[in-house]
């Protein structure tokens, strides 16, 4: 930022004696350099749906169009199977696919899996420079280049396109914008040859896109797109009626702390660009008024579309800091010494030079301080993989929790091929991918009726369960388990919303939310909670001999870090399961289903 | 089925088979022919680890009436599939072992492994010999009870013979057995033998008739690490840049008894002795030169290894993602690169890598199946290799990398059950034109150079299908105000260079250089102010209003020049005495102060332009 803030001083300036085309070839240079240049290099995928979409790829890659195309896979949403070819939207696959062999044909032997992992970052990049030209276009070659280095840090677009990150949505940016500046490329011929025309189809085409684009960040991997569409028009509709919509995290109204935390200067000066914009009215500006308004409810309604609004805002506060630096610049008496005895003072306007370097200071500390702002949330919140979970030691070294893909690996390597994993429905895509085993639900929730079966199994004692898990013919079931380490998003906390879900279907009439809260309508795990919620499998399944386990000092065994409770449950065996694995620090529990006895009866 | 047959058979049997040898004597001569007896045999079984080590020192004996220039090595038929290595030494009196050459032969109607070893010097009538061989069986201890829970200890069990299988009788012997724990279940009580702490001791046994057999059975505690390696890919890519990148993918299996029921993961945190045979770590030790270590599997870097550099070697503790129980597996991949100076050898084009066909995994390794791809520079040629045992080439392949254009030769060999002692150099020779090792560089800069050309070719060549005058006009203006700038620049120099000649003159007073300096100065004046003019004409045409400022600076340049040649004139006038010092010095004070002035107007209006 501060570099190309100097840049762009140095043309107010004159300090470069070059021509106009040379100082924007410099320009543009150092834009590529500087805001193009990718974020990380970990290589590691981080997302949920990364996981799914690499998988994609790489079957893509090794089997070709046409098999892919006839994809039917068996591994997911057992038994009713998913055709992937016929389902997903394939252009991001294609893309890497062909990025793939074109550098295999140049014996370029990079790995599918880096392919993946470095096309969001590269694809960011491209939106730098496409952001660039689409400000241009807007306003000048300066807030193009404020907008440009913007984009190039801000954490609400670096969460979705840092490497590992392997999304529609992350790559999605950079086409719209060669869209919409291509549009007003066409504009502005318009204006000289068919006014009138032209305008409709620009319109037109931009209504298009910008419908395509949310069309597309629904459909990405999300089929019920009806009930999250309408949650969008609607923001209580999801939770009045669909709770697994509701359920999901990124599905949540932004808070206002987030809108600091992911975009700082940005929310401040995103006002000044939109009065810049109303000041100067044109269709391109109109255009980007409505944009920036649209997507700022959006993001309101959920937080997933932060991603909408983090570059628009970029794109507008870019014009605001560059108007702002404009007015002042001018305003800045940079003749040299030798000659101030000619200059004479303003009456009207008597500290103007004061005022004008003052507000450029200003602007320049804000600027600096968003790109550390930037630079520490990016480090902090959206460079972890969040398959890998660490914490502070006592002594303040660092600990690794891996246990995910410990678990993962396990089932991998130590189950039957065909063996059929119950996991809620969050883990989904990360079990297929990196344990390669058939599961019933994941992360495309497109089957409310099947989620809620497995809510169901989760939610009713162990003999209901066995029913449910024989029907479905379950062989191992996998829970997420925080109690030891402290990890707070597990599965019991999740736990009601597998209730609500299990409850919201017919075959699961019996299961009533209330039955699980304490008769004063709390949710507690110790002495004092439900009877019903501690004798559910789900409860069984995290609480399997934790009960004897010291977690921390001065405390009862068995005492829960996430709910800060002594379990309630302490001494039970499991009739129907048998402990398969726990992993390290207990945050991945795996239970293998056991077979009918050997006269066929069941367990219980 | 010779293992089966009760006590009272034996003497029987003894017979039987004295009997059989008898015959095999008649039809190979040559055997019985050499007369050769074992006249001392002190084997040692070592079954601590999870391999079966049997070595047996030989003291063998000519009773024959010719020399015999070799001796003959038999392992039994139930043994001999499990068979990993085998090797057999010379003991000298004073000098070092003298390892022998051993090649497979058969034995007429004897079951059985045979091996022919040829002795280095041949042994006279009456002379003796002591002689070391040494085995090693894999998968011989067999887990008994074959699963077990997480509790319980693991029992295996080893079968084998009480004697030397030999083609020879065996005077005396005596058989050592060494275990891995003191907890023995039950043990072959022939001979009486002794059992004390971790051993059991046979023997002597006297007088043993050639390919005796007879069936030992030790049943006992066992927890060392029972895992196997179930294959390993070795990859040694070698780059005559200096590097050798070494990458195994090794699949990894726990091969003693299955874990039956549960895994507790809290019994196995509290308890030390739960889960006693499962592995939870081991060490690799790779070469001391290894950088860049690495160890991952399909899914993404493995946190939980060290890495220990030590003098002599690196150690990487390897702790797979879980602890190993019975049958379970795991995977993974460990790589790590070499500076090829320690293992390429080259003399003009021809080279020598010397590098280990396998490398340790871990201590007392089994190794079942083993394939190596040795990755040779692109362009190698007549390859050879010397391998240190019999090992089975697959069809050479091409791989494909960075920069390649038609292929790196690769090596490929497989062989199956391996142990520690396989861990020895094999030696690739090729020839290497060294000129090839410009092709990648050139590719590069070729590269370079085509992306700069296109690069050139799309700036400064107008691909625009539609005509834009103004963008012409603009860029035709731009080049013209160039060159009028350097003009100016040089105009001024000129100034600048006859300030110099005027001080010049005022010193050495001779004015023959002042007016070469003068005539010079006019007449590059003249045809810089022409040029110039010239641009300006042009600019005029092609309507900008720059042409306006260019002239604004040839009408101060005039004056410019004007107070030039005053200065000259006033310098000459100083030098003819015509004016007083001081009078000069006011003069020159304002005639260079007017100068400073055009000067800086006419800096100023070339920035404007």
């Amino acid at each position: 930022t501060r570099s190309c803030l100097l840049c762009v001083k140095m043309t107010k300036l004159g300090f470069l004696r070059l021509s106009y085309e040379k100082q924007d070839t410099l320009l543009k240079l150092l834009i590529l350099s500087m805001a193009a240049h990718p974020n990380t290099c970990l290589n590691e995928l981080f997302l949920v749906g990364s996981y799914f979409n690499y998988r994609t790829t790489r079957f893509l890659t090794e089997e070709g169009f046409y098999k892919f195309h006839n994809w039917f896979d068996d591994r997911a949403w057992y038994p009713l199977g998913r055709i992937i070819g016929g389902t997903i939207y394939p252009g991001l696959m294609i893309t890497s696919a062909a990025l793939y062999h074109v550098l295999h044909f140049f014996h370029i032997t990079i790995d599918i899996r880096n392919v993946c992992v470095f096309l969001a970052p590269l694809f960011s990049s491209f939106t730098a420079i496409v952001t660039y030209h689409f400000t241009k276009e807007l306003k000048d070659a300066g807030a193009g280049l404020l907008a440009a280095a913007m984009i190039a840090v801000v954490p609400g677009y670096i969460s979705r396109s840092v490497a590992g990150s392997y999304d529609n949505e992350g790559t999605i940016l950079s086409q719209r914008y060669v869209v919409y500046s291509n549009a007003f490329k066409k504009a502005s011929i318009g204006k000289v040859l068919e006014f009138v025309k032209y305008q409709i189809e620009t319109y037109t085409l931009l209504f298009k896109s910008l419908v395509l684009f949310l069309y597309w960040l629904m459909l990405g991997k999300i089929s019920p797109w009806t009930g999250r569409f309408y949650s969008l028009l609607d923001p209580s509709y999801a939770k009045n009626n669909i709770p697994i919509i509701a359920s999901v995290s990124e599905h949540q109204p932004t808070t206002w702390s987030s809108y600091y935390f992911d975009l700082q200067l940005l929310v401040f000066m995103f006002p000044v660009g939109l009065y810049y914009c109303f000041n100067n009215l044109s269709d391109a500006t109109i255009f980007i008024i409505m944009y920036g308004v649209t997507s700022m409810y959006f993001s309101a309604v959920m937080v997933r579309l932060m991603l909408v609004l983090a570059p628009v805002m970029c794109i507008l506060s870019g014009i605001g800091v560059s108007q702002v630096l404009t007015t002042y610049m001018k305003n800045l008496d940079v003749s040299r010494p030798d000659k101030k005895s000619k200059k004479q003072q303003d009456s009207t306007y008597p500290i103007k030079n004061e005022v004008a370097s003052g507000m450029i200071l200003v602007m320049a500390f804000f600027l600096i301080t968003y790109t550390f702002h930037s630079t520490w949330v990016t480090s902090e919140a959206y460079s972890s993989p969040s398959i890998v979970l660490s914490a502070r030691g006592g002594d303040g070294s660092r600990i690794i929790f891996d246990d995910f893909r410990e678990a993962y690996y396990w089932l991998r390597h130590n189950t039957p091929e065909d063996a059929k994993v119950m996991s809620w429905w969050d883990y989904g895509y990360q079990i297929t991918a990196m344990a390669n085993r058939t599961i019933l639900v994941d992360n495309n929730t497109w089957n409310n009726t099947h989620i809620s079966r497995v809510g169901q199994a989760m939610a009713s004692t162990e003999e209901k369960a066995y029913e449910i898990m024989r029907e479905l013919d379950v062989s191992y079931v996998l829970v997420i388990f925080g109690g030891l380490t402290g990890y707070s998003s597990d599965d019991i906390n999740k736990f009601l919303w597998m209730v609500r879900i299990g409850g919201s279907t017919d075959t699961g009439r019996h299961i009533k939310e209330h039955d699980y809260y304490t008769p004063t309508g709390e949710f507690r795990v110790d002495r004092e909670g439900s009877p019903v919620l501690l004798n559910c499998l789900m409860y069984k399944m995290c609480y399997y001999r934790f009960g004897q386990v010291y977690t921390e000092a001065k405390r009862p065994p068995g005492y829960d870090r996430v709910r800060n409770a002594e379990i309630g449950n302490k001494d039970f065996e499991l009739d129907v399961l048998e402990e398969a694995y726990t992993t390290e620090h207990w945050l991945v529990r795996i239970y293998k289903v056991k077979d009918l006895d050997n006269r066929g009866l069941s367990r219980t | 089925m010779l293992l089966l047959y009760s006590q009272n058979v034996r003497p029987f049997f003894i017979l039987f088979l004295m009997c059989f040898a008898l015959i095999a004597c008649f039809f190979r001569a040559s055997l019985c022919a050499e007369g050769l007896v074992n006249e001392d045999v002190k084997r040692t079984l070592d079954l601590s680890s999870h391999l079966a080590k049997i070595t047996a020192e030989i003291q063998l004996a000519n009773h024959g009436a010719s020399r015999v220039s070799g001796f003959t090595l038999a392992l039994e038929a139930e043994l001999a599939p499990h068979l990993a290595f085998i090797g057999a030494s010379v003991k000298g009196e004073e000098e070092e072992d003298e390892s022998l050459e051993l090649k497979e032969t058969t034995v007429h109607g004897q079951s059985g492994k045979f091996f022919e070893a040829q002795l280095p010097s041949s042994l006279a009538p009456g002379a003796k010999l002591r002689v070391k061989v040494e085995t090693v069986f894999s998968h011989m201890l067999k887990p008994f009870p074959t699963h077990i829970t997480q509790a319980e200890r693991q029992l295996v069990v080893f079968q084998g013979n009480h004697y030397l299988y030999s083609p020879y009788p065996t005077r005396s012997q005596t058989t050592r057995v060494r275990l891995a724990s003191k907890t023995v279940e039950s043990y072959t009580k022939l001979g009486n033998p002794t059992k004390s702490d971790e051993t059991v001791e046979y023997g002597p046994f006297k007088d043993v008739p050639p390919f005796s057999q007879d069936a030992m059975k030790i049943h006992y505690e066992n927890n060392t690490p029972f895992i196997t390696i179930s294959s390993v890919t070795r990859t040694i890519e070698v780059s005559h840049w200096g590097n050798i990148a070494v990458e195994e993918t090794i699949d990894l299996r726990h091969t003693g008894a299955f874990l039956k029921g549960p895994f507790s993961r809290y019994d196995y945190q509290r308890q030390s002795d739960s889960g006693i045979s499962s592995v939870k770590s081991f060490k690799t030790i790779l070469p001391a030169s290894a950088q860049d270590v690495y160890y991952r599997d399909e899914i993404g870097n493995i946190s939980t290894s060290h890495l220990q550099v030590l003098d002599d070697s690196v150690e990487v503790e390897i702790r797979p993602r879980f602890p190993l129980f019975g049958g379970w597996k795991t995977h993974y991949i460990i790589g790590y690169n070499l500076p090829s100076y320690e293992y390429l050898y080259n003399l003009g084009d021809q080279y020598a890598l010397k590098i280990r066909l396998v490398d340790h995994v871990y201590d007392d390794q089994v190794i079942d199946q083993l394939t190596v791809k040795l990755i040779l520079p692109e362009g190698a040629r007549n390859i050879h290799v010397d391998t240190p045992y019999p090992i089975t080439r697959s069809q050479d392949e091409l791989h494909y990398t960075y920069l390649d254009t038609f292929g790196r030769p690769v090596l490929v060999a497989t062989k199956n059950n391996l142990v520690e002692q396989h861990i020895q150099d094999v030696v690739v020779h090729y020839t290497f034109n060294k000129i090839l090792m410009l092709q990648e560089p050139l590719l590069v800069v070729g590269l370079f150079y085509i992306l700069f050309f296109t690069v050139i070719i799309y700036v400064r060549l107008d691909f625009s299908i539609t005509k834009d005058p103004a963008a012409e006009v603009r860029m035709k203006v731009a080049s013209i105000t160039e060159q009028v700038l350097t003009l100016v620049n040089k105009r001024l120099g000129l100034y600048r260079h006859m300030d110099e000649v005027v001080n010049r003159y005022k010193q050495t007073r001779d004015t023959g250089a002042l007016n070469s300096g003068r005539k010079t100065l006019e007449a590059e004046h003249r045809t810089l102010s022409n040029d110039i003019s010239a641009l300006q004409a042009r600019l005029k045409a092609e309507g900008s209003d720059l042409a306006e400022k260019v002239g604004e600076i040839q009408k101060l340049d005039n004056q410019l020049k004007d107070l030039v040649c005053r200065s000259c004139q006033e310098a000459e006038r100083l030098v003819a005495g015509k004016v007083k010092k001081d009078a000069y010095i006011d003069s020159d004070k304002t005639l260079s102060g007017k100068r400073q002035e055009l000067v800086s107007r006419i800096d100023s209006l070339l920035d404007a332009l």
